[in-house]
């Protein structure tokens, strides 16, 4: 059984091969979908203008939510459906993808209407000015309109890999992201479509994806397939579903609700150029940000595993590891930041003040960015272990509990800079809350081992 | 015989005194009887602590679900879950197969009934028991100071177990549909609920 094999390996393969094996795919498909937002950027920025590009900083929380919907009918659905197929109920399992395809559906189509009709209102919230809402309204007509087909290729995606296809998953990803880049060029570049053929050109790829996705999943020798009768939402399956999926979804409204904080804080102490230096800034940081993820990711089964396993040393050893490896990324991410950030913001925009706004941000932003990694791979580790209450409060503690009162106090003395400011000085506040946590969890830890090794 | 072992599967209100009518029936057909054995068994085969296996027994409840945040922290994980209250399932479910292939077995719990759900000589059974019965029982087994924290005790580890077997299975815990047999120990007693019990198995299996 191929299956079990690979999960024994853990706990007998060397640690860094395991990581290696594991997180790469996680790098490759995280760091792509971060890189695709850059470029989706860098050609707004370039092409259409420094407007342009604070508008598409607007609408970021607003992908965030569509995304958070989402991910909690995906993440829930493939949690599901992996269960089943384990079990080799198909018949659940086919009922389960039918029930995607519906949720889906329906739950996109309600997102799609209500933001619709209320989009300015909503805009407006977000942060827009008289300035940015044309830009973001042009922007979010063209990504709500397609809502669905996001949901469903995100949806689909998600199936694939529960369905024992994470390779065809991963093409997925990387086909719409090399299609949304050809497509951006010739739509915003030759054609001129402005921001809104940014939009289509992230559409149109996502719908060729869903196709091939499709293609996929109709194929009748698949064990999984699509056919009459899997469609009719049942209750329970619903309810399976939307319990797994809750916790994404606060994941991403959580950092939904960030976003439109800090943007109405840039806009209220800096104006609309001020918003997009945020939102250049957020790229360079996402992009490495999203390297640690994927060692995240990849530590997980290995961590968790030898953790079951009572292997402690080897578990000890991937922690090392994962943040060795995570904090070097950063430290690269870090040291671009600090000696280039005019001519990183200089893939974004052409304007003076807002390449000067960017360099400053960018400088600002990263300050102690290479201490996030430890932050982000010791809550993730507590999370592996099954300390699920300690992981949840230190995700929270970066984001939630420092960030926010940081970003509101700080500019009350120091304007515009203290918005800034707020990023490093939470991040610095959570790396020292997490560091006691693990040595104080870890000495405990200690003498289990020890007293495991007396008989 | 070698195809024609059969197995028990044995559903049960906690304190109803399944264990007992299991042990007692796997006597009876000269079958193997388990139930925490089954944790060892998974234990073998996954190559994890039986501790684990201890920790996630039939248990579902809410915290227990923020697990899932380990598959659902983002959309894009690709890396395959090694370990997680799912994969703890699969292993066991694999060890109730495996000692299902082997020869006739009881089985108390763990979804065996909806994991050997394809298998041909297969008895389903649930053991109720009045509230009475089962927190005496309970008592026998446990110091409990008062018979109200016997009670909660029940109440609390029951809907665990329900909530464990209903997202496993899809189906409800305890209904009567899911069962060849349903009955209450309380009323006959556990020897003489269990004479019944295999009575009806014989008369199943035309033994």
């Amino acid at each position: 059984m191929d299956n079990k094999q690979s999960t024994l390996e853990l706990g007998q393969k060397p640690v860094g091969r395991l990581l290696w094996q594991y997180a790469l795919p996680a790098i490759v498909a995280m760091t792509a979908s971060s890189l695709y937002n850059i470029i989706d950027r860098a050609f707004i920025g370039q092409v259409v203008g420094a407007e342009a590009i604070a508008g598409l900083g607007i609408t970021f929380p607003f992908m965030n939510l569509s995304g958070a919907f989402g991910a909690a009918v995906g993440v829930g659905a493939s949690t599901c459906i992996s269960v089943k197929l384990g079990q080799r109920d198909y018949k659940t399992a086919e009922n389960l993808l039918g029930n995607t395809v519906t949720l889906n559906l329906v739950v996109g189509f309600a997102f799609m209407v209500v933001c619709l009709v209320f989009l300015d209102p909503i805009l407006r919230f977000f942060g827009a000015s008289d300035v940015t809402l044309p830009y973001a309204r042009e922007f979010m007509q063209v990504i709500l309109l397609g809502n669905m087909i996001t949901h469903m290729y995100f949806g689909m995606n998600a199936v694939l890999r529960a369905a024992g296809k994470p390779r065809h998953a991963m093409y997925a990803v990387l086909f719409t992201v090399g299609m949304n880049i050809v497509l951006v060029i010739a739509f915003v570049w030759w054609l001129r479509w402005g921001i809104r053929g940014a939009a289509l050109a992230t559409v149109t790829s996502q719908t060729m994806a869903l196709c091939w996705q499709t293609w996929i999943f109709s194929d009748r020798r698949e064990l999984l397939h699509l056919k009459r009768g899997i469609y009719r939402l049942k209750a329970d399956l619903v309810r399976n579903i939307i319990a797994i999926g809750i916790s994404p979804f606060l994941m991403n409204v959580t950092s939904c609700i960030i976003v439109i904080f800090m943007n109405n804080q840039f806009v209220r102490y800096g104006g609309d150029m001020a918003v997009g230096a945020y939102s250049i800034a957020n790229s360079m940081v996402m992009v490495f940000f999203m390297f640690v993820m994927g060692v995240c990711q990849g530590m997980q089964p290995i961590v968790g595993y030898n953790y079951g396993a009572e292997k402690y040393d080897r578990m000890l050893r991937c922690l090392w590891l994962a943040i060795g490896v995570a904090t070097a990324i950063l430290m690269v991410g870090w040291a671009l930041a600090m000696l280039f950030p005019h001519e990183i913001a200089r893939i974004f925009t052409t304007d003076p003040q807002l390449l000067d706004l960017s360099a400053r941000g960018i400088r600002l932003d990263m300050l102690v960015f290479p201490i996030i990694a430890t932050q982000a791979v010791i809550t993730n580790f507590f999370q592996c272990i099954g300390k699920v209450k300690i992981s949840i409060f230190l995700s929270l503690s970066r984001q939630l509990i420092m960030l926010l009162p940081l970003a509101y106090l700080l500019p009350l003395w120091w304007q515009l800079d203290g918005v800034w400011y707020s990023m490093p000085v939470s991040d610095f506040g959570s790396f020292a809350m997490t560091w006691p946590l693990l040595l104080w969890y870890l000495r405990k830890f200690k003498g289990y081992v020890q007293s495991s090794y007396h008989y | 015989m070698y195809s024609r072992h059969i197995i028990i599967n044995i559903g049960r209100q906690l304190g109803s005194g399944g264990h007992d009518i299991g042990r007692m029936l796997a006597l009876d057909f000269g079958a193997k009887y388990y139930d925490r054995e089954l944790l060892n068994l998974a234990a073998k085969e996954s190559g994890l602590s039986a501790h684990v296996f201890e920790q996630h027994d039939e248990r579902k409840g809410f915290l227990r679900s923020l697990l899932h945040l380990q598959a659902g922290m983002s959309s894009a994980n690709y890396a395959r879950q090694g370990f997680s209250q799912d994969s703890l399932f699969q292993f066991q479910s694999e060890a109730i197969r495996k000692a299902a292939s082997e020869g006739s077995c009881v089985f108390v719990g763990r979804c065996a009934d909806y994991v050997l759900r394809d298998h041909q000589n297969i008895v389903n059974i649930f053991v109720t028991a009045s509230m009475e019965f089962r927190i005496s029982q309970v008592m026998a087994r446990q110091p409990f100071a008062t018979l109200q924290e016997a009670r909660h005790f029940i109440e609390q580890n029951e809907s665990k177990r329900a909530d464990y077997y209903h997202y496993y299975t899809g189906k409800k815990w305890g209904h009567a549909s899911s069962y060849d047999l349903c009955i209450d120990s309380s009323v006959l007693g556990l020897k003489d609920t269990e004479k019944f019990i295999a009575e009806f198995i014989r008369k199943r299996f035309k033994l």
